[in-house]
C-alpha cells in the first residue's frame, strides 16, 4: 500500500501554501515530515486526510484517488489536538471508533486494550480535562490506533513528550511500521526523525526540497567530507595545504574535517595525512538532517 | 471491520453522542425536573385553591336580619353544588354566578351589644335589623366579598317577595317575578369551547415551543462550538461527511427536545387527571397533533441555523454575538404570535410565514378559525423552508467547520469551500 501526493497545490486567497507536492509514503516505512513553521506540513497533512481539499494535484493510495471510505481507514492524530475535553476517555474512544465504523462491543474492547497498553486504564472512566497533557497525548495516540488503521498520518506526535514518553510513542510508530503500515510523521525533532526514520522528506516555503530514503538524501546532499584525526608534532589543519582540492571545514588540535572539490582524490588526503603523523581516524562525514535542514532552509 | 458505513449508522451514532451527553448535563437535567415541578404545581394548585369555600361566621339581630342571612346562607350553599348556575332572582342582573360559601349565623337577643363582638373577632360581621328595608351590616374593617354579595342578592330576592304579596300578585306570577326564564343563545360561528379557555392553550404550548427552541438551540450551538474549539472536529471531518455531521446534531437535538416536550406535557396532563380535570386533558390532547407536528417541523428548520449560529464563532466566548440573530428568529415570532391572538388578516398571512406559522398555525386551528386545508399547506411552507435551511446550513457549516482562527461572517462562510 503506497500513498503519493502528485503535484498538490493549495492556495490560500493568493498565497502558495503548498506549490506542486510530490513524495511517497511506502508500506513497513517510517516518512519523516520535516520543515520550517509554516512550510506547508499540517496543509499537506490535511489534505491526505481530506480534511482540506487541494487547489489542484491528487493524493493517491495505489495509483487509485482517495475516497472518504478509504480515509476512514487510516489513523490521523491532529497537529490541533482534540478530543472532548468533558467526556469520559473511554467513552470518547468507543465514540470515535465508531464514528470510524466500528462496533460499539469492538470498539469497546480495543479501546480497553489500548488505554492497559498505555498505562492509562485506571483513567478510562475520568473525564479528559482531568488527565495531564501527556496522558491526554496518550489518549490522542489511542484514537488515532483505535481503529487498526492502514495506514498513520501523525502531525508532530512528539510534541510536549517528556523523553521516556518520546522512546514509547517512537516504539508504538516503529512497531506500527514494522508490521506493514505506512508511518507518516512530522516533526520539529530532527535528531529525532534522523533516529526514526527510514524515508525523509524536507519542506520548505511549499516545496519539497529533498525527499527519498534517510541515507541517501544525506550522502546526496553531503558533498565530500573527511573526518583526520592524526597525533603528530604540528596541529592537524597544517596537512591539508597539501593536498589539492581541499579545504578545511573545522578543526581542533589533533582532527580536521576537510571537504574535497570534485576532481579532488581522497587518497592524496590520505597520503598526506600518513605522512602528517600517527594516523587514528580517517572516515567520510555525513551530514545530519539538521546539518542538511538548515542549509536548506536557510 | 472498517467496511462501509451507512449515512443512517453514522447519524446514528453522532446523534447518540448528543442524546448521552445531554442525559448527563446537569443543567438540562435540573431544568427539566424544574419545568416538571412548575407544570405539576400549575395544574394542582388551582384545583387545591378551588376547593376552599371559606366558612363566614355572621351575627344576627333581629327578625328580618335572621330571613336575610338564612336566604344568603342557603344561596351560598346552592352556590357550592351548582357551579355556575345562576340563581333566579340575581340573573335578571346580568351574569356573574354567586360566591360559594358556608355562613354559621350566631343569634343574637335583642338588647346585647353586636358590636363588641364583632371587634372581639368572634364573627366576621353582623346583621342588625327588624324590617327588611332597614338593616345594617356591622363589620370591623370591611364586610368579606363573598358575604357582601350573598347578602345583596338574599335581601334583594325577599324584598321584591314580599312587594309581590303586597300587590296580591299569584304565585305563578311571583314565581316569574323572581325566577325570570332567560333568552336561550345560538351562535352562528361558535369556536369550540372548553374547560380550558384555547388563548390560554395556544399560549402554554407557544410558550414550550420557545422554551424548547431556544434552549435546545443554544445547545446545538455549543455542541457545534465545542467540537471546534477542541479542534474534535479534524477527526470527525476526516471521517465522516460534514452533512452528516449536522445531521446526527440536528437529530440527537430534537429527539432531546420532543422528547423534554413530551415529558412536560405527559406530567401537566397527569397532574390533570389526578386533580379530576378529564375535560382538560382531552381538550389538551385534541389540540396536541397540530402542535407538536409544527413543532418538530418548526425546530428542524431552526436547529440547522442554530448548528451554523455555533460555526460560525471559535469560541465559546464568540457565541452571544453569532446566536443574536437566532435569537432574534425565536423571539420575534413568539411575540408576534402573542400580539395577534385575534383572528384576522395579520394573523392570517403570519400562519403561512415560516417563523410565524409554527405557533400561529396550531394556535388558529385551537381557535377554530383555520379550515381543513390550511394547516396542511402551512406545513409544507415550514417543510420547504426547512429543507432550504437544511442545504443553506450545511454548506455553511462546512465553509466554516475548519476556520478555527476567529468569528467568521456568514458570507465568508458561504465563499470558503474546502
Amino acid at each position: 500500500m503506497v500513498l503519493a501526493l502528485e503535484r498538490v497545490t493549495r492556495l490560500y486567497d493568493e498565497r502558495r501554501a503548498l506549490d506542486e507536492v510530490s513524495f511517497t509514503v511506502r508500506p513497513g516505512r517510517m516518512t519523516g515530515f520535516v520543515g520550517a513553521n509554516g512550510a506547508g506540513k499540517t496543509t499537506a497533512m490535511r489534505i491526505v486526510m481530506g480534511v482540506l481539499a487541494p487547489t489542484s494535484g491528487e493524493v493517491l493510495l495505489d495509483g487509485r484517488p482517495l475516497t472518504r471510505e478509504l480515509r476512514r481507514t487510516f489513523g490521523y492524530m491532529p497537529e490541533e489536538r482534540g478530543l472532548y475535553p468533558r467526556m469520559r476517555v473511554l467513552d470518547q474512544l468507543v465514540h470515535l471508533g465508531r464514528v470510524h465504523g466500528m462496533s460499539r462491543a469492538a470498539a469497546t474492547r480495543r479501546a480497553t486494550a489500548l488505554l492497559d497498553q498505555l498505562g492509562l486504564d485506571d483513567r478510562s472512566h475520568d473525564l479528559l480535562q482531568t488527565l495531564s497533557l501527556g496522558n491526554q497525548q496518550r489518549v490522542q495516540v489511542a484514537a488515532a490506533l483505535l481503529h487498526e488503521p492502514v495506514l498513520l498520518v501523525l502531525d508532530e506526535p512528539f510534541s510536549g513528550l517528556d523523553p521516556l514518553a518520546i522512546d514509547a510513542m517512537g516504539e508504538l510508530l516503529r512497531s506500527r511500521a514494522a508490521a506493514g503500515v505506512p508511518v507518516l510523521f512530522s516533526s520539529h525533532q530532527l535528531e529525532l526523525v534522523e533516529q526514526l526514520c527510514d524515508d525523509v522528506v524536507i519542506i520548505d516555503d511549499g516545496r519539497v526540497v529533498t525527499a527519498g530514503p534517510a541515507d541517501e538524501v544525506r550522502s546526496r546532499r553531503g558533498g565530500r567530507r573527511y573526518r583526520v584525526r592524526v597525533q603528530g608534532p604540528r596541529p592537524a589543519a597544517e596537512l591539508v595545504p597539501g593536498v589539492a582540492g581541499a579545504t578545511v571545514v573545522e578543526a581542533t588540535d589533533d582532527t580536521v574535517v576537510v571537504e574535497l572539490a570534485d576532481p579532488a582524490d581522497d587518497q592524496a588526503l590520505l597520503a598526506a595525512a600518513q605522512a602528517h603523523g600517527v594516523l587514528r581516524e580517517f572516515a567520510v562525514v555525513r551530514p545530519t538532517l539538521a546539518e542538511i535542514f538548515r542549509e536548506v532552509v536557510r | 471491520m472498517n467496511g462501509a458505513m451507512s449515512a443512517w449508522g453514522a447519524i446514528r451514532v453522532i446523534a447518540g453522542r448528543e442524546v448521552s451527553v445531554k442525559l448527563r448535563d446537569r443543567a438540562f437535567i435540573g431544568s427539566t425536573v424544574f419545568m416538571l415541578v412548575l407544570v405539576t404545581a400549575a395544574t394542582l394548585i388551582p384545583v387545591l385553591i378551588q376547593q376552599r369555600v371559606p366558612s363566614i361566621r355572621v351575627a344576627v339581630q333581629g327578625a328580618a336580619a335572621a330571613d336575610v342571612v338564612d336566604l344568603a346562607t342557603q344561596l351560598g350553599h346552592d352556590a357550592q353544588d351548582s357551579g355556575t348556575a345562576l340563581p333566579p332572582a340575581l340573573a335578571v342582573f346580568g351574569e356573574g354566578g354567586l360566591p360559594a360559601a358556608d355562613l354559621t349565623s350566631v343569634e343574637v337577643e335583642p338588647g346585647r351589644d353586636v358590636q363588641q363582638l364583632v371587634r372581639d373577632g368572634d364573627v366576621a360581621a353582623a346583621v342588625v335589623g327588624e324590617v327588611p328595608t332597614g338593616l345594617t351590616v356591622i363589620a370591623a374593617q370591611s364586610v368579606p366579598s363573598e358575604l357582601d354579595v350573598l347578602l345583596r342578592a338574599a335581601s334583594s330576592e325577599l324584598q321584591i317577595q314580599q312587594a309581590a304579596a303586597d300587590a296580591g300578585l299569584s304565585a305563578d306570577q311571583v314565581t316569574a317575578l323572581t325566577s325570570p326564564v332567560m333568552p336561550s343563545t345560538q351562535l352562528l360561528e361558535a369556536r369550540p369551547t372548553g374547560a380550558v379557555p384555547p388563548e390560554l392553550l395556544v399560549l402554554v404550548f407557544a410558550f414550550l415551543f420557545y422554551l424548547s427552541v431556544l434552549t435546545f438551540g443554544m445547545s446545538i450551538a455549543q455542541s457545534v462550538v465545542e467540537e471546534k474549539q477542541s479542534r474534535v472536529i479534524e477527526l470527525l471531518v476526516a471521517a465522516l461527511p460534514v452533512r452528516w455531521l449536522l445531521a446526527g446534531k440536528v437529530l440527537g437535538n430534537t429527539v432531546m427536545a420532543l422528547g423534554q416536550i413530551v415529558v412536560i406535557l405527559g406530567a401537566g396532563l397527569a397532574g390533570a387527571t389526578v386533580a379530576g380535570q378529564g375535560e382538560v386533558v382531552r381538550q389538551v390532547l385534541g389540540a396536541s397533533g397540530w402542535f407538536v407536528a409544527f413543532f418538530l417541523l418548526g425546530f428542524v428548520m431552526l436547529a440547522c441555523l442554530w448548528a451554523v449560529a455555533g460555526s460560525l464563532a471559535s469560541r465559546i466566548e464568540d457565541l452571544q454575538a453569532t446566536t443574536v440573530v437566532m435569537q432574534v428568529l425565536v423571539i420575534v415570532p413568539f411575540f408576534a404570535a402573542l400580539f395577534t391572538m385575534d383572528s384576522g388578516p395579520v394573523q392570517r398571512v403570519l400562519s403561512y410565514v415560516p417563523f410565524t406559522a409554527p405557533l400561529l398555525m396550531p394556535a388558529r386551528v385551537v381557535l377554530g378559525n383555520a379550515a381543513p386545508w390550511e394547516p396542511v399547506v402551512s406545513a409544507l411552507v415550514v417543510l420547504a423552508t426547512g429543507v432550504a435551511f437544511v442545504l443553506i446550513g450545511a454548506r455553511l457549516y462546512e465553509g466554516s467547520l475548519l476556520h478555527t482562527s476567529s468569528r467568521l461572517k456568514a458570507l465568508q462562510a458561504w465563499r470558503a469551500s474546502r
